[in-house]
């Protein structure tokens, strides 16, 4: 809806909409690609059963559950302790540079890297390994979330309970904790939607275990993608979307509260 | 700042471990990276050495090519994304009402954070001989025949790097034009200024540090890329994270480091003229709540 005021508003909507209609649209194909090609009698949700027959299949969603609750709980820890940092030390510039830098290194050439220091190090590819690389890439982003509610967070009220005797770390437990707790939540999904999401850095660094996203591109490269897969790539947008939706819900609760 | 002693050492430990580990874990992978570039491959491994053959590797012979053509792919994709990355952001800076602003950028970081590999995907079934746009155009009958540029063309190649990296330039360059201050505008409106000037003059130059920022994510995100290149761009085409994963494949670690060492030192040249460049107190403020 535009404003009255300007009543010009609707070529900007009508640019705006184009751009995301371009960037929705490709959301859809698998959907429909997933109830394709049944044969008569066969059920509707055929191809999302056979996600279920398939063991290395089965092995791989494990996986990924596994390492993106470790990256949902180690990420945002890591990213309070840093915006943290942030704030109370003199070299905002350099230490943002750095949890930054993730951001701005193409994931073939950060995969390469990481594999490499494994190498060196003797540290076999394993669970371990796929999730350390998941958490470097989730960081920037669980940061700036971060960040982004401590800005909101008034520091004087810190000032006060430090006058009133209370030490920092109580400090921040009593007062700012609780103020900030939705967005440490909130990078907590983030930080587990990218998990999901996260297919080069992990398959460098895969060994012989699979994420539902490493199976996916192997499979596609080895033999092309079935209606199966399909049915599984709507089960990892649907899963997204519904997470991405409770993080906006957050949101919105986070604001309403501060109004 | 007067924090008692004890507390402050604390406070070092508390914030100086993660970081140190942090850092380590991000720097410690690059400079192995860019120390076993100078190693030499021996059958299935490589050894400690100084010798350059993996340079000489990539930068002779057909990885050059694909080198070529990834620099070309990556600053031309970069000018494309930043056409339309610039008008949504400065869209949402002034003509989105303020309550609806966080909104707007909500909806275009929702497909940004599905994986990129399944929306190129998807890009291939809508683009193919039988996908979506060629139904509709035999259906309309502009064509008697499929149109067969859609897929396995430049065309499809970069409309994948553009629907894969531009969503996330939005936000920085959002980032810098709202954080300008509008006094600057009205000042020069007052001495004088159409709107046009006024834009050239004082608002562009001061959203550069975010222009900035998201050009060096797209065109990095562009250089180094492999999968749109696999999905969208046909039998043989490849662009330098391709040529990085062939790399890998033959088991020629020091080959892999050199050309993950060069976009990475590509990178950060690029990055500190960013540093160099712009006074980024204005930018870090907006995200850190200071003004």
């Amino acid at each position: 809806m535009s404003s009255q005021h300007k009543p010009r508003n609707w070529p900007a909507w009508t640019f705006l909409g184009t751009v995301l209609a371009f960037l929705y649209v490709p959301l859809l194909p698998p959907a429909i690609r997933s109830f394709s090609g049944l044969e008569p009698g066969q059920g509707e949700l055929t191809h999302y059963a056979a996600i279920f027959d398939d063991p290395v299949l089965i092995g791989s969603i494990l996986n990924t559950l596994l390492i993106g609750s470790l990256v949902a709980v180690i990420t945002p820890v890591l990213a309070l302790l840093i915006s943290q940092a942030l704030r109370s030390w003199k070299a905002p510039r350099l230490i943002l540079g750095l949890v930054l830098l993730p951001l701005f290194i193409p994931g073939v050439s950060m995969g390469v890297a990481t594999a490499l220091f494994f190498r060196v190090l003797g540290i076999d590819p394993s669970l371990l390994t796929m999730m350390v690389v998941q958490v470097l890439w989730a960081l920037p982003f669980a940061t700036l979330v971060i960040l982004t509610v401590m800005a909101n967070f008034d520091q004087t009220y810190l000032e006060a309970a430090h006058m009133l005797g209370a030490n920092p770390l109580r400090a921040f437990l009593e007062i700012e904790l609780p103020q900030i707790y939705q967005g440490i939540l909130g990078a907590a999904i983030f930080s587990l939607i990218l998990s999901f999401n996260e297919t080069i850095r992990t398959s460098i660094v895969q060994g012989g275990r699979n994420t539902v996203q490493t199976y996916l591109w192997a499979q596609y490269q080895q033999v092309g993608l079935s209606p199966k897969l399909h049915a599984l790539m709507t089960l990892l947008i649907a899963a997204t979307l519904i997470m991405l939706a409770l993080m906006a819900l957050l949101e919105s609760r986070t604001s309403g509260s501060r109004q | 700042m007067s924090v008692s002693g004890k507390s402050s050492v604390a406070r070092l430990f508390a914030f100086g471990i993660p970081l140190v580990t942090v850092g380590a874990f991000i720097l410690a992978p690059i400079a192995i990276m860019a120390v076993i570039s100078f190693w030499q491959k021996t059958g299935f491994s490589m050894r400690p050495a100084f010798v350059l053959d993996a340079y000489r590797a990539f930068l002779g012979g057909v990885r050059f090519e694909v080198f070529i053509r990834s620099l070309w792919v990556a600053t031309s994709s970069m000018v494309i994304m930043l056409l339309i990355a610039y008008p949504v952001a400065f869209l949402i800076a002034t003509r989105v009402r303020p309550d609806l602003v966080r909104t707007v950028l909500f909806l275009f970081s929702v497909p940004f954070l599905v994986n990129y590999i399944l929306r190129t995907f998807a890009w291939a079934d809508i683009l193919g001989r039988s996908g979506a746009v060629n139904s509709f155009v035999l259906w309309l009958g502009i064509t008697e025949q499929p149109l067969d540029w859609l897929l396995y063309s430049q065309f499809s190649v970069y409309l994948g790097l553009v629907t894969a990296y531009m969503p996330f330039m939005v936000f920085p360059i959002w980032l810098s034009l709202s954080g300008i201050d509008r006094r600057l505008q009205e000042a020069s409106w007052m001495l004088g200024e159409g709107p046009r000037h006024t834009f050239l003059r004082v608002t562009l130059p001061l959203s550069l540090p975010g222009v900035f920022a998201a050009a060096i994510f797209g065109f990095v995100g562009a250089f180094g890329e492999f999968a749109v290149s696999t999905i969208l761009g046909g039998t043989g085409y490849q662009l330098l994270g391709n040529s990085i994963v062939s790399a890998l494949d033959v088991i020629n670690y020091p080959l892999a480091a050199a050309m993950s060492t060069f976009t990475v030192g590509l990178m950060a040249v690029l990055m500190l003229f960013w540093f160099r460049l712009f006074d980024l107190r204005l930018f870090l403020g907006k995200i850190m709540g200071r003004s």
